[in-house]
C-alpha cells in the first residue's frame, strides 16, 4: 500500500479538473467533465482495491464502468437533436 | 516484477494527470475530447497491466483486465457520441 499512496494522491488530484469541468460551461463541456470524472474514478477505485489488497472491492469499478457508459450515452441522447 | 508493476502504474497515473489538466486548459470541445482519450486508451491499460504484473495469474488479474478492457472499449464510443453531439449543436447554432 505504501508504494501506491503517492500515485493514489495524484489520481485524486486528477479528479479536480473533472469537477471544475462539470461545474461550468455548456452542456457538452459538462458532459466531457462527467466522462473524465467517471474514468478517473474507475481507475482510482482500481488502485484502492489493489492498495488495500481486497480483491472483492473490484466489483465497484466493474459496475461503475458499465453504468458510466450507459449514463453518459443517455445524456448524449437527451441533449441531441429532437426528431 | 514489483518494480515493473510500480513503474507501469506510475506511468498510467501521470498520463491521467496530464490528460485531466489538458482537458481543463484547452478552450474548445473537440480539443478537450482529444485530451480525454488517453485516459481510457492509454492510462487504463497501463494501470491494468501494472496491477496484473503485481498480482500475477489470478482471478483478481482477470477482473482487473476485464475492467480495463471495458474502459478501453466504451471510452472511444462515448467520445464519438459526444463529438457527434457537439457537431449537431454547432450546426444548429450556425443555422440560428
Amino acid at each position: 500500500m505504501t508504494g501506491l499512496v503517492p500515485a493514489f494522491v495524484l489520481m485524486i488530484g486528477g479528479l479536480v479538473p473533472g469537477l471544475v469541468l462539470v461545474s461550468r460551461g455548456d452542456a457538452v463541456a459538462r458532459l466531457i467533465g462527467l466522462q473524465l470524472l467517471s474514468c478517473v474514478a474507475v481507475l482510482v477505485l482500481l488502485l484502492l482495491a489493489q492498495g488495500f489488497g481486497q480483491s472483492q472491492y473490484l466489483i465497484v469499478p466493474l459496475v461503475l464502468v458499465v453504468l458510466a457508459f450507459a449514463g453518459t450515452l443517455v445524456f448524449t441522447r437527451l441533449l441531441g437533436r429532437r426528431p | 516484477m514489483t518494480v515493473l508493476g510500480g513503474v507501469l502504474i506510475w506511468f498510467g497515473v501521470l498520463v491521467v494527470v496530464v490528460s485531466a489538466v489538458a482537458a481543463l486548459v484547452l478552450p474548445a470541445v473537440h480539443p478537450r475530447l482529444h485530451a480525454l482519450t488517453p485516459v481510457t486508451s492509454l492510462a487504463g491499460p497501463l494501470i491494468g497491466a501494472g496491477v496484473a504484473v503485481l498480482n500475477g495469474f489470478s482471478l483478481t488479474t482477470a477482473t482487473v483486465l476485464l475492467i480495463v478492457v471495458l474502459l478501453a472499449i466504451t471510452g472511444p464510443a462515448l467520445t464519438t457520441a459526444m463529438a457527434r453531439l457537439a457537431g449537431e449543436r454547432e450546426q444548429e447554432a450556425g443555422r440560428g
